[in-house]
């Protein structure tokens, strides 16, 4: 089942958990304290460098030796890039382009996900692979070729060429995991809606669809995310109009004399919370679609 | 009414092949299919195999940014590029996507061992030790930039702090740090990801192997080794293939963090590619380039089709 989640199911009461602990008891292991001490560092200390100097005052965050723990502590770094106006329609951009391309890769993946996962037909492997192998190739060099068609077709600066080409990014890995949910559902199910007289788009909306609720939500926050993190393509393929804010935060704090790094910060910790809310949130269904579709390869 | 040609998984059925296809269906099925199938298809077919092979096709023309038109060049292009910088490229983006990968599967690994234990508290780390991962590349840039800052970087600080350095170092601007100094970063972003499929496979350990292992007196690592190993070679194999593949075509990071450089030195098929393309704007030598490096992408594919052909395999066949 999933990392996360295991406790609920009772899959490690039944084959390990009083033993494991029992063989904990036995004998304290102070080689794994020390190896949770050094990942717990290694993970945690920047990001509490993120938050710490997003909240230091400028004159502070500029003195060396830095102090680990700032004596004044402010908002105005916040206030900051508030005050900027560009930062609201990078923000604007961010959440059109994501939302956009969450909801059509879910609709899109959703019906190639049940092809692959309830019909057998002919060149059904090879697709398959052809899905699956296509989020492998060097996306540098396809932006390279997209930038030029998309000028051919004056697609440039526009929502579109962004969220067309997050969509189909986000593609492999959405079948992908609504395959696994939809072979999780019993076959029967179809069986009984056309027994009941239903034809096959209505027994896929109104009888499987519901029932892989939480994949399809688990898929939208995948695609979300990739559109909501994503710098290349929208660096390259969006003029400063349609900017999202990863590309935008490198043009408005990044240059070639000095870096403002509270106001980037503060500005960094808005753009990943957000994200990493949602994500701990819903990670229950999640760590389940990700590695079903990777464990079951 | 049969539209639907459905066969339990339970049955024992040989597995889905070529034949399975048109035997004795209806129309209507086979139609339903193709419907289903169609937006996705013609999604990849024109956004990543058009400008895939397009691309390619451009490595043997004379192609710019700046103006319309092509002349046909042969390999003048790709001889161009084997002749500059291919090897130290190659080389290059070698290191990166090798140690990237190395570092977060220890990282990964270590983590998903410790988390795997009971302790108080493991469910709440196993949530937050996936932030760093959520993080925007971008972000996890902007973050090791700081960290890394030669002027007033914590880490310098914290080194003098601790007498192991008595000067500060630039550490993204010194061509015996800066490939260090990404590796670490990118695999700060990816160990999480690591840990968690990891942890997957763990859950597979029956915990009797464990107990009766150690009563034959097996230490920690014989356990490890000849309990937990088999158990989650086969993911591990997997993420790893999976990570290798990534980095290989990893962008944000070195592009950002350190543009390349200090001389070129963390320049890498990626940021290669981008930048004869929109910084030369010499589409040929791009496509040249792409070209190149897609040969050397699809043997690591090649090696993930058939790896995960054989898990399925296995899995089929317990």
């Amino acid at each position: 089942m999933t990392a996360l989640d295991v406790e609920a199911t009772g899959v490690e009461t039944a084959h390990s958990a009083g033993k494991t602990r029992t063989r904990s008891r036995r004998r304290p292991r102070w080689g794994t304290w020390i190896a949770l001490a050094v990942l717990v560092l290694f993970a945690f200390l920047p990001l509490y460098w993120l938050v710490v100097t997003s909240l230091t005052p400028n004159t502070q965050a500029f003195s060396y030796p830095p102090r680990l723990f700032p004596t004044q502590i402010t908002f105005d770094n916040f206030a900051t890039i508030f005050r900027t106006p560009a930062i609201f329609r990078y923000l604007q951009n961010s959440v059109i382009v994501s939302v956009i391309t969450a909801v059509l890769s879910v609709a899109i993946s959703m019906y190639m996900g049940y092809a692959f996962s309830k019909f057998r037909f002919r060149g059904r492997k090879s697709l398959m692979y052809f899905v699956l192998s296509s989020q492998m190739f060097p996306q540098a060099l396809l932006l390279v070729t997209l930038y030029v068609v998309f000028a051919q077709f004056h697609l440039l600066n526009t929502y579109f060429a962004l969220i067309l080409s997050f969509t189909t990014f986000t593609l492999p890995l959405c079948v992908w995991m609504l395959k696994g949910f939809f072979d999780a559902l019993p076959d029967d199910l179809i069986e009984a809606a056309k027994i009941d007289g239903a034809g096959p788009w209505r027994t896929f909306h109104s009888v499987i669809l519901p029932l892989a609720a939480p994949g399809l939500v688990a898929a939208g926050l995948f695609a979300f995310v990739r559109g909501w993190n994503d710098f290349m393509f929208a660096l390259t393929l969006a003029g400063p109009d349609k900017q999202t804010l990863p590309p935008g935060l490198v043009n408005m704090f990044i240059t070639e004399s000095s870096t403002a790094w509270p106001a980037l910060m503060a500005a960094s910790l808005l753009v990943s919370v957000p994200v990493s809310v949602a994500f701990i949130a819903l990670q229950r269904f999640l760590v389940g679609g990700v590695t079903a579709g990777a464990v079951k390869g | 009414m049969t539209t639907t040609d459905l066969r339990p998984r339970t049955q024992p059925t040989r597995p889905p092949t070529e034949q399975d296809g048109g035997r004795g269906k209806r129309l209507g099925e086979k139609s339903f299919v193709f419907l289903l199938l169609l937006p996705g298809l013609v999604l990849l077919l024109a956004v990543v195999l058009y400008p895939l092979v397009r691309s390619l096709i451009s490595a043997f023309f004379k192609e710019s940014l700046l103006y319309p038109g092509t002349t046909f060049v042969g390999f003048a292009n790709i001889m161009d590029v084997l002749k500059d910088d291919f090897g130290q490229l190659f080389s290059q983006t070698l290191i990166f996507t090798v140690g990237s990968t190395v570092l977060s599967f220890l990282l990964g690994m270590a983590l998903a061992l410790v988390l795997n234990q009971r302790f108080r508290g493991r469910t709440v780390l196993r949530g937050a030790f996936l932030i760093p991962w959520l993080v925007p590349g971008v972000v996890v840039s902007f973050l090791w930039m700081w960290i890394f800052d030669a002027n007033y970087g914590v880490l310098n600080g914290v080194l003098q702090e601790l007498h192991i350095i008595d000067h500060p170092i630039a550490w993204l601007f010194n061509t015996g740090t800066a490939r260090g100094a990404l590796i670490i970063a990118k695999s700060w972003n990816s160990f999480p990801w690591m840990m968690v499929m990891i942890l997957a496979g763990l859950q597979t350990v029956p915990g009797e192997l464990h107990e009766a292992a150690a009563m034959d007196g097996a230490g920690t690592i014989r356990r490890f080794f000849t309990v937990t190993w088999p158990h989650i070679s086969g993911v591990a194999g997997l993420v790893v293939l999976l990570e290798l593949i990534w980095n290989f075509q990893h962008f944000d990071t070195i592009f950002v963090l350190t543009g390349g450089g200090p001389a070129g030195t963390t320049q890498t098929f990626a940021t290669q590619v981008y930048d004869t393309a929109f910084k030369g704007y010499d589409l040929g030598h791009a496509g040249a380039l792409g070209l190149l490096w897609m040969v050397l992408l699809m043997v690591l594919v090649v090696v993930y089709v058939t790896f995960s052909e054989r898990g399925e395999k296995k899995e089929k066949a317990r």
